[in-house]
């Protein structure tokens, strides 16, 4: 994986990194795809498709249910003007 | 039943407490397990809910990637080093009603992600066998709290082998139960379709005793489930072993051997079986964990709780920020590679691909388990390793994961438990069933128990009973 | 030539009790964070759980559309980082959402044409995001709310067609109780695309179109977006693939200022719900929800009650009020009379007091009434206004109205002839031009009748006993 690449993914994943770590995650990030690429040995013809899943139609009524209280939620907001939860936006 | 925990009911009277309480407090400076301990918030827990149940007075431990409300849950991360969880998870909850004294959060590798909880940004967890060893990981402060004599059992999380590895390099029973036996609700996600709440335990029985009190439907979490039958398990008659050089440790290798001695001297019929997929167990492993963890670690940005940086001028710089100052290498790592695997362009050759193979491997263990009633194989390749230079490095501890991570890529139940002590070291084997197979776990394990019971770390005597 | 293209892309918040993953309850316009829990807001370790009702209403509208049902509804993580989405994934359908290649017949320029649907799935809200100064101020009470997604296929040709479709479409939740379809507070929201190319050439780039907060402005919006794009074409300038949003005090789309990031959702399925496969009596549970849709009953209204298209149109605009007519004509009302009635008397009223027909004192049962006491001439027509009047003002029964205030038609001709013969005595002048042939004072004799009695009188059994007694 080249370096474009890995800044694309870092940006999508909302992530800076230092030119330290471009380098030193990059070469971590390039072995492990390296290993991963071990995948492609197997017989594409004899692998099921899609992804299986268990269980289904499991649901919850329409019913409301309020066991905590959303002034203790609000407590572990860093920033909080009123009610709202407040960040910083300098346009 | 009561005898089980008699020797633990430790809490419901005050000079026990003390001794309890003093004992923790010289071990843990050792072990450094907790990363918080407070016997009055478990009490006061306690109290509202769980007179009278059968774990009443008992303390345990848990995984701080578990919620417990009043407690710090931190996932060993400077991200969340100071959030308090408002809340339970139900299976902590169920434990509490039956009267259990939730004492502590022990550490773990950040975010669940390692096998050594040297990954915890908040502290190293020693193993109680030796201390310049690691205790293995992610739950590692929970199988050394367990190892050290400071709680008969402590809940741990197991996506990729995180119970049932620091149990074996504790010394002590580690359960990783069938995906989606015991709620996840409350257990912070790294890969959600591949992780259970587990315990590591003293004893077969507690194991049991806990699994049976967690399990169970939970309607907070639409992926559980109950098991399908409570009819009587058939006793095990045909175990199946792992042929072929398997790349062990001399210790392990032996202590493979023995076991599988030990069970046939039982009567059991050992069978060699033939997993044709597992080459593919680390990668298909590390592609499908990494994705679901990338969306699973996207919530924390510094907005509604958690780590905020000092400054920032707009919400991306503070999400970027508080990102990239929070996360600690391993799990920026894995964000990356699960970002990168998921991205278009990308996604048919890793992810996709990796779920088709998590189905070929699920159905080789079909055909396994017509082979033999349960599989029997070591934990790790190496007993509990050496900090730094003598140890393995991130990516050897990825590749070591080989025989942990069959039993989350297929659901399937686990159960490791001590089988040797070796070099001063335990050394750990597992047994895998069928789905909602656990009390086939049990009692083969029960088994080797008896022959060969928990054995204790040197180092640490509880003695306040 | 060019030939224009338009889709949308429809949300609709469905009224449930509460949110689609958590028990929090969904309504707009309450305190900031109050309908928030650990869920809805993102919190480490918590899990969505599906709620019933809102996978239920998801069908019924997949069903009133005409879709094909995926045999699983499957949810899947859409991933991108904005700080009003609390998990910063969007749980949602992708690669099978819950209905496929459906449609809405539409009446266009007097041609009937059929709108096919692309797809329809079920997702989360996000929450609000306000600017406020060198800040912003979020407020998750909308996160989390049941969105259901309706994507047509660009089968639509002007901003007047794509408004058409959207009122019909409105007028469909509505009936269905899904949605109540309000766009000014963004329960129900538009995001429109057109491209347009040379006839025969197929599909141009395609242009979005955001910030529509009302069916008038799509049909502006596109309107513009395609004089726009074909100034374009005409001078050789080619149209940019890109996102635009509507300026409605400007009556301009405007080219939408963003970041040069790289998108990639990253769909794959969500690991914490299974899928949900929608079985033969689930479905039979949706059907019941079906009800009778409005281009249907208007076909109906019409064939059935010989009803004009206006009046047609009013009555199936919103279900309460076809409901209720329907109701009304139970009790043997003429067809026509109760339309017309309803169409303009009871609407003049409802309007004059900002008034819902539902929930207003006149309910099917005293229209009825009313109605039936007019058409048994106990009554006549100006009376019976009154009487509509005094039910909306007293809240009660026609019948009762009309007995306490001794509204009822005097209908007896022995009392009225007295009465006729009395004010011709006192009218002599009147009375006498008539008998001269003159017929310009009868009114006035009428009118001084009625002011005798109150309005109560006959008026036909009073013209002809005066007519008898000057002819």
């Amino acid at each position: 994986m080249d370096v474009s690449e890995l800044k694309i993914t870092a940006e999508l994943a909302n992530l800076n990194l230092m030119e330290e770590e471009f380098v030193s995650l990059g070469r971590e990030v390039e072995k492990i795809l390296d290993y991963f690429s071990k995948m492609m040995e197997a017989d594409e013809g004899s692998l099921p498709a899609g992804t299986e899943r268990c269980g289904a139609n499991r649901i919850r009524p329409d019913e409301q249910i309020r066991d905590i209280n959303p002034d203790v939620l609000l407590e572990n907001a860093p920033e909080l003007e009123d009610r709202f939860i407040v960040i910083p936006n300098v346009l | 039943m009561e005898s089980l925990f008699k020797r633990w009911v430790i809490l419901s009277d005050s000079t026990m407490r003390k001794k309890y309480e003093a004992y923790i407090k010289s071990t843990d400076a050792k072990i450094a397990a907790f990363l918080e301990f407070d016997v009055d918030r478990g009490l006061g827990l306690a109290a509202e809910v769980g007179k009278g149940g059968e774990l009443e007075g008992v303390p345990f431990a848990v995984k701080d990637i578990i919620a417990v409300r009043g407690f710090r849950l931190t996932c060993g991360s400077k991200i969340l080093e100071n959030f308090v969880s408002p809340y339970t998870a139900t299976a902590v909850e169920k434990l509490i009603a039956k009267g259990g004294v939730m004492v502590g959060k022990t550490n773990l590798d950040e975010f669940g992600m390692g096998s050594s909880t040297d990954n915890s940004a908040l502290g190293k967890t020693n193993n109680p066998w030796d201390t310049e060893r690691v205790c293995g990981g992610s739950s590692g402060g929970s199988a050394a709290a367990v190892a050290a004599g400071m709680v008969p059992f402590a809940l741990g999380s197991d996506t990729g082998g995180s119970v049932r590895q620091p149990a074996a390099f504790c010394g002590v029973y580690g359960l990783k139960p069938t995906y989606g036996a015991v709620s996840r609700y409350g257990l912070v996600a790294y890969a959600s379709s591949l992780e259970v709440i587990g315990v590591c335990a003293r004893s077969v029985g507690i194991a049991r005793t806990v699994f049976d009190i967690m399990k169970g439907q939970d309607e907070k979490d639409q992926s559980s489930l109950n098991s399908g039958t409570d009819a009587p398990e058939p006793e095990a008659g045909v175990i199946g072993v792992l042929g072929g050089n398997l790349g062990l440790d001399p210790a392990v290798d032996r202590a493979y051997r023995a076991t599988i001695d030990f069970y046939r001297s039982k009567g059991f019929e050992i069978r060699e079986i033939n997993l044709s997929m597992a080459d593919y167990y680390v990668p298909v492993y590390y592609t499908i964990a990494t994705a679901e963890a990338s969306a699973n670690l996207a919530r924390y940005t510094g907005i509604r709780y958690g780590y905020r940086p000092g400054y920032a001028e707009n919400p991306e710089e503070l999400t970027r920020k508080a990102r990239s100052e929070g996360f600690g290498n391993e799990v920026k790592l894995r964000i990356l590679l699960g970002t990168y695997v998921l991205r278009s362009g990308f996604q048919d050759q890793y992810y996709q691909r990796a779920q088709r193979l998590r189905q070929a491997i699920r159905a080789d263990f079909d055909r396994a388990f017509t082979r033999a009633d349960v599989i029997l194989m070591p934990v790790f390749p190496t007993q509990a390793f050496l900090r730094g230079q003598g140890g393995l490095d991130q990516f050897q501890q990825k590749l070591a994961d080989r025989f942990t991570t069959a039993a989350n890529l297929a659901g399937l139940p686990a159960l490791s438990f001590p089988a040797a002590v070796s070099d001063g070291l335990p050394a750990g084997m597992q047994f895998l069933a069928p789905a909602f197979g656990e009390a086939r776990l049990f009692d083969i394990v029960r088994l080797y128990e008896e022959h060969f019971p928990c054995p204790q770390p040197p180092s640490c005597k509880p003695e306040w009973s | 030539m060019y030939q224009s293209f338009i889709g949308l892309e429809i949300h609709i918040q469905l009224l449930t009790e509460t949110k689609v993953f958590c028990g929090c309850i969904n309504r707009f316009g309450d305190e900031p964070n109050t309908n928030v829990c650990p869920v809805c807001m993102g919190y480490p370790g918590v899990l969505p759980a599906l709620n019933g009702e809102a996978i239920h209403l998801s069908y019924i509208v997949a069903r009133a559309l005409n879709c094909t049902l995926s045999p699983q509804a499957v949810f899947e993580r859409k991933n991108y980082f904005y700080p009003d989405m609390p998990k910063n994934y969007q749980i949602s359908q992708f690669s099978s959402p819950l209905g496929r290649n459906g449609w809405i017949d539409l009446e266009y320029q007097g041609k009937k044409k059929r709108i096919r649907i692309h797809e329809i799935h079920l997702e989360e809200d996000a929450g609000k995001m306000i600017h406020a100064g060198d800040m912003s101020l979020l407020d998750y009470n909308r996160a989390g709310t049941p969105l259901l997604e309706i994507v047509t296929e660009p089968d639509m040709e002007a901003g007047e067609e794509a408004e058409l479709l959207l009122q019909n479409f409105r007028r469909t939740i509505r009936y269905l109780g899904v949605c109540d379809g309000n766009m000014e507070e963004g329960s129900m929201r538009c995001d429109a695309n057109v491209s347009i190319n040379l006839e025969g050439k197929g599909l141009g780039r395609k242009v979005e179109i955001k910030n529509l907060n009302s069916s008038r402005f799509v049909r502006m919006a596109l309107n513009y977006e395609i004089e726009r794009q074909t100034e374009n074409l005409d001078k050789g300038v080619k149209v940019i693939q890109e996102t635009r949003l509507w300026n409605e005090n400007r009556d301009v789309t405007e080219a939408m200022r963003t970041k040069e990031s790289a998108h990639d959702y990253r769909y794959f399925p969500e690991p914490d719900l299974p899928p949900f496969i929608p079985g033969a009596e689930f479905l039979a549970r949706v059907d019941k929800g079906l009800v009778e849709l409005p281009e249907a009953r208007r076909a109906r209204f019409i064939a059935d009650y010989g009803l004009n298209e206006t009046a047609a149109d009013f009555l199936i605009n919103e279900k309460a009020t076809a409901d209720f007519y329907e109701e009304v004509l139970k009790s043997g009302a003429a067809p026509d009379t109760a339309a017309s009635w309803l169409q303009f008397d009871v609407r003049k009223i409802l309007n004059r007091g900002n008034q819902e027909l539902a929930g207003s004192p006149l309910t099917a049962q005293r229209l009825a009434q009313l109605l039936s006491l007019l058409a048994e001439n106990r009554i006549h027509g100006k009376i019976a206004k009154q009487v509509l009047e005094a039910v909306f003002a007293e809240d009660k029964d026609p019948a009762r109205i009309i007995k306490e205030k001794g509204w009822e038609q005097m209908n007896s001709p022995a009392e009225l002839a007295a009465l006729v013969d009395k004010v011709l005595a006192a009218n002599t002048k009147a009375a006498d031009a008539v008998r001269a042939g003159d017929e310009k004072p009868l009114g006035f004799l009428m009118g001084q009748i009625m002011k005798e009695t109150g309005g109560r009188a006959e008026p036909r059994l009073v013209q002809k006993l005066l007519k008898e007694k000057t002819g």
